[in-house]
């Protein structure tokens, strides 16, 4: 188990990037490297692009200019090794409406070859408390519940880079913190993680470094600063 | 600030549900950016495109009469008069008809009106009597315009009597079953009245397939005509209607206003859908109000990698929809049918026709799981496969419903006709091109609305929008140009097996590059 955290080559990396919908730009350019063991948190006000960047990052969106590279490849999300290295939670309603919990946790494990399937995926749903419910089909969980079962699926497989759209969106107090213990553990075992976020406990948590999107610049904050700077944005 | 004086009412001055709906209709009025001439002249020209539609089916409908009257020697054998299929194909559509009502309603509410309306000390079946009547009025008028063109082709000399009376009695059909339907909804039955229709439909022609094919493979001569009807019989329907509208209007204020509210979202959603012309959010609309929880999960156990589970996730999802599984059996029951009936069977147009409406329709349900992940493409994304092994693995379950379906309706047809494997050969060949249709029609792109648009009768539609919407069924109608060849040349042989399964490979493995190189898309 890694436990060496300084930064070594970076495995997701971006250059000059410009991101939007369209043709205009939502922030100013970005320049980022997250190495293996790494997590970079993006911080910004509403609209300031940390969505937009996230697709951008993972190859849902093409950049408006620059580069996005994962181990040096271009990303590309249509390819199986980028499928195989990248769990991403960007959607909460990304479900079969007729498979339930369980099944939908079950065929990401199964396909993602994972050993011992069913034990693993007891294991996360327990992590998650979503024991009472996982028989249940997404249409019948709350909002909260469906977050739950997302990020589960997203950490039910293995993957190199784990990136979450404000992954402490919807969820009580007591399951962030366990999250941000769950998604530090992960990237102390190696993993990126790149997530966008406006909790300043789960940004101190995860963050080794923070991004400030912003129209003007998109400077690097360490994490107590960029915690600071939450509530005023 | 000082606080505002308290509130008083007077219960005489309470707005009674009919007064509410009318200083709404005269709000809305008031406010329309429409003239009256304005509105006129969209009346007349829903007029004339309405007038346009039933001159040409009544001719097309005239036209395949008079071609069954000349036709031949039937390519299969037919034990089914003509009059026996069309009650059946009326059953099948008062059965559509009816599932229809049942997921929309028939009574329901916008969520403005469920809002503002549903909760004020007004009588709710005030409020929701012009809901009713309009209901009534809008499908027994698209239903007597529908039977128009039948009713003037009936006959070789039809009577202004005979026509006015198929219009009533439909009319009346169609009002009397939202009538029906009504009174089960506001007797809490809502949402059962669709799977008995669906269950009924299938029955019927499952038993119809089967007595027509034992009758033709055993030589058991011909179904006796059905029995005419008797006069004044238009009146009944009507009647009927009256009766079940009158026990529904009774009963609407008993209706909650939750189960309103969702109705009326499930209804602005199917009638957005079909005004942008989304077939597919409008089959998502009507498909279910929502999926039943299974009694037991499955594990999966025999699923070792991400191909296999694309596969099983599709395979659970279509055995999970009973809406889907009940169009394969109709899909299969409706080229049998045909082929078998007197006059169509022998018009081999006819036979083609229905099996490609047939095949077209198992597509369409074979296509439901791949329809579901174009909606959400974080589905694809979920397993290590790149996007062209998602759309190979998407198309296997299509491929295995469109082969027992096509297999099916060869064997049930040939089973009489002496040729049996051909006809069975034959038709499963097309099953990779319907299969292919299948996927190309789930992943189609959305008509484009922003470019520009072109006037039609219909109103003004996006340029492209046809070739956009017959993406899917185009590569199972092309696909099967080499059956229609051997059913025009005098029925199936080696050769045309032979180029129907090499042209059906073709174009599936193409239509299937084509959905592969498709963008993934956010979401």
């Amino acid at each position: 188990m890694p436990t060496d955290r300084t930064p070594g080559s970076a495995l997701l990396e971006a250059r000059d990037l410009r991101v939007g919908h369209g043709t205009e730009p939502v922030c100013a350019p970005v320049d980022l490297a997250v190495a293996p063991g790494r997590a970079l948190g993006l911080v910004g006000a509403n609209g300031a692009g940390k969505s937009t960047l996230l697709q951008t990052l993972v190859g849902l969106l093409a950049p408006l200019a620059g580069t996005v590279t994962l181990a040096g490849r271009e990303v590309d999300e249509r390819r199986a090794d980028v499928r195989r290295d990248v769990a991403c939670v960007l959607d909460d309603e990304a479900f079969f409406p007729s498979l339930t919990g369980r099944e939908h946790l079950l065929l990401t494990a199964r396909g993602h070859g994972v050993r011992d399937p069913e034990a693993v995926v007891d294991a996360e749903v327990a992590a998650f408390g979503l024991t009472g419910r996982i028989d249940a089909l997404p249409s019948r969980l709350s909002s909260g519940q469906r977050r739950r079962l997302a990020l589960a699926a997203a950490l039910v497989r293995p993957a190199r880079l784990v990136v979450l759209d404000e992954p402490e969106r919807r969820l009580d107090a007591g399951m962030r913190t366990r999250l941000a213990g769950r998604l530090a553990r992960l990237r102390d075992d190696g993993a990126a993680v790149v997530f966008a976020c406006h909790d300043a406990d789960f940004l101190r948590a995860v963050a080794d470094d923070v991004l400030l999107l912003d129209e003007d610049a998109c400077p690097r904050l360490d994490p107590a600063s960029a915690a600071d700077l939450l509530p005023a944005l | 600030m000082s606080a505002p004086p308290a509130v008083l009412a007077d219960r005489d001055a309470e707005l009674s549900g009919a007064a509410v709906r009318r200083l709404t209709r005269r709000a809305t009025a008031a406010r329309a950016d429409t003239t009256v001439a304005a509105r006129l002249a969209e009346a007349w020209g829903s007029l004339v495109s309405v007038a346009i539609g039933v001159a040409v089916l009544a001719g097309t409908v005239a036209s395949l009469r008079e071609r069954v009257t000349l036709a031949g020697a039937p390519a299969t054998a037919t034990v089914l008069p003509a009059g026996v299929t069309a009650a059946l194909a009326a059953v099948l559509a008062l059965a559509g008809l009816v599932v229809a009502l049942d997921r929309l309603g028939p009574v329901s509410s916008t969520p403005a009106a469920a809002a503002w309306w549903l909760p004020l000390p007004a009588g709710r079946r005030d409020l929701l009597r012009g809901e009713l009547g309009r209901v009534v009025a809008a499908v027994a008028g698209t239903a007597a315009v529908a039977a128009l063109p039948l009713a003037l082709t009936l006959t070789d000399a039809p009577s202004l009597g005979g026509v006015a009376a198929v219009l009533a009695g439909t009319a009346g059909t169609a009002a009397a079953l939202v009538g029906a339907v009504a009174l089960g909804q506001t007797r809490g039955g809502g949402g059962r009245a669709a799977p008995v229709a669906g269950a009924v439909a299938v029955g019927l022609a499952a038993a119809a397939v089967g007595s027509a094919t034992v009758l033709a493979a055993t030589g058991g001569g011909e179904l006796p005509p059905l029995p005419g009807l008797p006069a004044g019989w238009a009146v009944l329907p009507g009647a009927a209607a009256v009766l079940l509208l009158a026990g529904a209007l009774a009963g609407l204020g008993r209706l909650g206003a939750g189960q309103l509210r969702a109705l009326g979202a499930t209804s602005q959603y199917a009638s957005a859908s079909a005004l942008s012309l989304d077939t597919r959010d409008l089959g998502r609309a009507l498909a279910a109000r929502s999926p039943r929880e299974p009694r037991r999960g499955r594990r999966f156990p025999r699923v070792a990698g991400a191909w296999q589970a694309v596969v099983a996730a599709d395979r659970t999802a279509l055995g999970r929809s009973p809406w889907h599984l009940g169009q394969v059996a109709v899909a299969v029951a409706v080229p049998v049918l045909v082929a078998r009936t007197d006059g169509l069977g022998a018009l081999p147009v006819a036979v083609w026709g229905a099996c490609a409406a047939g095949w077209a329709l198992a597509a369409v349900a074979a296509g439901h799981p791949a329809r579901q992940a174009q909606l959400v493409p974080a589905l694809d994304r979920l397993l290590p496969l790149s996007a062209a092994g998602v759309t190979v693995a998407r198309a296997v379950v299509p491929l295995a419903v469109l082969a027992v379906v096509t297999t099916l309706t060869g064997l049930l047809i040939g089973v009489a006709g002496g040729t049996p494997a051909l006809w069975t050969g034959l038709c499963a060949a097309t099953a990779p091109a319907w299969a292919a249709a299948a996927l190309r029609g789930a992943f189609r792109p959305e008509v484009d609305w922003s470019g520009p648009v072109v006037s039609t009768p219909m109103g003004a539609l996006p340029t492209g929008v046809g070739a956009t919407l017959v993406q899917g069924v185009d590569v199972g109608l092309v696909g099967s140009l080499p059956l229609a060849a051997a059913l025009v040349s005098g029925g199936p042989t080696p050769l045309w097996l032979a180029v129907q399964l090499g042209w059906s490979v073709l174009l599936c493995a193409g239509a299937l590059a084509l959905v592969a190189r498709r963008p993934s898309g956010p979401g």
